[in-house]
């Protein structure tokens, strides 16, 4: 015990920089993500019939895939073009990929509940359609998948370690080279776990307590 | 002759509300009992006290003599465990106000689960057993259905086949027809007069007055968790005592 | 840019893919039977009488749920063997992935059950099913039914999440892909056909259930 408390000790500034890492990706990947996907999601649903279809390929194809293989493909990808992503950047691409193809489907399904007589009667008082969207379709859906949204942070999170394969130093990498130089296997990792338990279960109440709100009219 | 139902001083609260305050009533074999009453009288709830849906407070309920749903023990009641209450209701058969089909069986399946499960009941025996019941009440060729495609009479009549093929001493009957659409009422108290006729006992809780009327051998008039008054439905209907009673059936004639 | 595609060398080693698609099937198959048999205990005593297995049921969602599949993995993996327990490489994978499933799984029946609507509970009781009984032959087949939507979509995700097998070297469609990419180099070609192999294997499983749905009586 004393030993893990002192190896604990030691790892403190390396599991830290980890842990905001963490963070930093996370928060970097959902903010970009969902910029991207509130805008698929709108041509998913309002788009022409090209826009519409090339926009499903994307929710489809990305929300087909597996993560990891999302990170792989950003990480190797690039080089054949020359261009080389540095392992920190392809890792934010992936989940932004990733959280902008779960966003499109998720407001395209809170947008396809709004009841087509809201579009009616706002057609009616003569708005235009992206005054339409912006004033009465927008602030209805968004309300809607708040909830759904602050749990895709968790699951963004969660996601967050898979870039710890292509050697970006998040806090599953930190831990992993912790563990390889004390040995502390179990230990670490199980520090590495409640970290995440703690960051995640903070949104989850996060989620719950706005969705509290959100339901009360 | 012993009454095979018999209820005594039964008292049962929700939280801070008396809902039953001291009922009595004798059932004997073959008989056909109606309680009628406003709601928020009681009637409900005594029906499920008697099928222990609900646990009661104070009083008894025999069944042929056998006190069912509490043991004493000195001088305390205690519930009985859950396989003594499962075989104690195995006693009486009960029919909802919502019919309460399983809707994952089909209607020969609803009748014959009872059978293979409690009574131990081989399955094709059963199955013979429940198509036997089904055409009872009138549904021979829907066995095969899925509640989800049959009308709210005819799932109300596989409700009441699967009620009878477990043979129970009684019957009870929980507004069965209040969730009914009105052109689909008359069957289903059609086969409840088919059902007395061949000597069933049942209690049967009820808003329609005429059907009451006609398949009772006695009337309950409940009020406020009591009985109010109890006859033949000759004096019930004709000859009302209480004032309170002539009300409710002045403002439920119509 | 300079850079002609060639999918020969895939199409080559496509065999390898498959067989590596098909484990990864079998590892979220096998998860989602153990994670359905955790999730309808820990769903049950989630709505249950006893207050303790509520709680129990309660936790062991809210850590589960919020652990990244990755970290539960190398925990079983190389952390568990420090307390004696040694699982191989297979075994580790599916416990790792099937006690996740399980977290959303209980929720899924635990949702299931409350909608079972209680007057079919009580018909239940009242032809005498004991209170076992009536969870077994009625409670449970309503819910299971009641679930089937999620437990397809569950199926889905976890099959998706045996990719992370390819990090402890389980050789599954991953696995194989990272193999192919570093020995030929087809970088584009090859994690083109490896993403619209689990694409076109989730839909084609989507399909499948939604078919296996319609084939079930709804209620």
């Amino acid at each position: 015990m004393d030993y893990f408390l002192h190896e604990l000790w030691i790892s403190r500034f390396a599991l830290a920089e980890g842990f905001l890492r963490t963070i930093e990706i996370s928060a970097l990947s959902i903010t970009l993500g969902t910029l991207a996907g509130l805008l698929i999601g709108i041509a998913l649903t309002y788009g022409r019939l090209p826009l519409r279809l090339v926009s499903r390929a994307y929710v489809d194809i990305i929300r087909g895939t597996p993560v990891l293989v999302l990170v792989l493909a950003c990480f190797y990808m690039p080089s054949v073009f020359r261009v080389s992503l540095e392992a920190l950047t392809a890792g934010v691409l992936a989940l932004t990929l990733f959280c902008a193809a779960h966003m499109a489907e998720i407001l395209r399904g809170a947008l396809a509940a709004i009841p087509p007589g809201q579009t009616e009667a706002a057609r009616s008082i003569g708005l235009t359609f992206p005054k339409i969207l912006a004033y009465v379709l927008l602030p209805q859906a968004l309300r809607a998948i708040l909830p759904t949204w602050i749990n895709t942070g968790a699951e963004l999170v969660k996601a967050s370690t898979l870039v710890s394969i292509i050697g970006v130093g998040e806090l599953l990498l930190k831990t992993q080279e912790i563990v390889g130089r004390n040995f502390l296997t179990l230990d670490f990792y199980l520090v590495a776990g409640l970290l995440y338990l703690i960051v995640n279960y903070s949104i989850e109440r996060l989620g719950k307590t706005i969705e509290r709100r959100v339901t009360q009219p | 002759m012993q009454p095979l139902l018999q209820i005594k001083a039964l008292t049962k609260r929700f939280g801070a509300l008396d809902v039953l305050k001291g009922v009595d009533l004798d059932v004997h074999q073959g008989q056909v009992v109606s309680v009628i009453g406003s709601s928020g009288s009681g009637k409900t709830t005594l029906l499920r006290c008697v099928n222990l849906l609900e646990e009661f407070d104070g009083g008894d309920i025999l069944i042929d003599g056998e006190a069912i749903g509490y043991r004493t023990e000195g001088q305390r009641r205690r519930r009985l465990k859950d396989r003594d209450l499962s075989r104690q209701r195995a006693m009486t058969g009960m029919v909802f106000q919502s019919f309460n089909l399983f809707p994952h069986l089909t209607a020969l399946g609803n009748v014959a689960l009872g059978l293979i499960k409690v009574k131990g009941m081989a399955k094709a025996e059963a199955r013979a057993l429940a198509a036997d019941w089904l055409g009872r009440v009138g549904l021979a060729g829907h066995a095969a259905h899925y509640p989800s495609q049959l009308s709210g009479g005819q799932q109300q009549r596989v409700a009441i086949a699967r009620a009878l093929a477990m043979n129970p001493k009684l019957v009870l009957l929980d507004e069965i027809t209040s969730a009914l659409d009105p052109e689909l009422v008359q069957e289903v108290l059609q086969t409840v007069k088919l059902i007395a006729g061949e000597g069933a006992t049942l209690l049967i809780v009820t808003h329609e007055m005429r059907f009451a009327r006609d398949v009772s051998h006695s009337v309950v008039f409940m009020e406020k968790g009591r009985i109010a008054e109890a006859g033949p439905p000759s004096e019930i209907f004709n000859n009302p005592r209480s004032p309170r009673l002539i009300e409710f059936l002045r403002s439920s004639r119509d | 840019m300079g850079y002609t595609l060639h999918f020969g060398v895939v199409w080559a080693s496509f065999d390898r893919l498959l067989s590596g698609l098909a484990l990864g099937l079998g590892l979220g198959l096998a998860a989602v039977a153990i994670g359905a048999v955790i999730g309808l205990a820990a769903g049950f005593a989630s709505v249950g009488p006893s207050p303790f297995w509520r709680r129990a049921a309660g936790l062991y969602v809210t850590v589960f749920r919020n652990l990244p599949i990755l970290v539960i993995v190398l925990v079983v993996y190389f952390g568990l063997p420090q307390w004696g327990i040694r699982l191989d490489k297979v075994e580790s994978f599916v416990a790792s992935l099937a006690v996740y499933a399980g977290a959303y799984l209980t929720e899924v029946f635990r949702a299931g059950l409350l909608a079972v609507p209680k007057g079919v509970i009580e018909a239940g009781r009242a032809i005498g099913l004991t209170r076992l009984q009536t969870n077994a032959y009625v409670v449970a087949p309503i819910m299971v039914r009641n679930a089937l939507p999620a437990l397809g979509t569950t199926f889905i995700s976890l099959f998706k999440d045996s990719s992370i097998a390819a990090v402890i070297a389980i050789p599954e469609l991953t696995f194989e892909a990272r193999k192919i990419n570093v020995e030929s180099f087809r970088v584009i070609e090859t994690w083109t056909v490896v993403s619209l192999l689990y694409v076109s294997t989730c839909l084609s499983i989507a399909a499948l259930l939604r078919a296996l749905e319609r084939r079930f009586p709804k209620f």
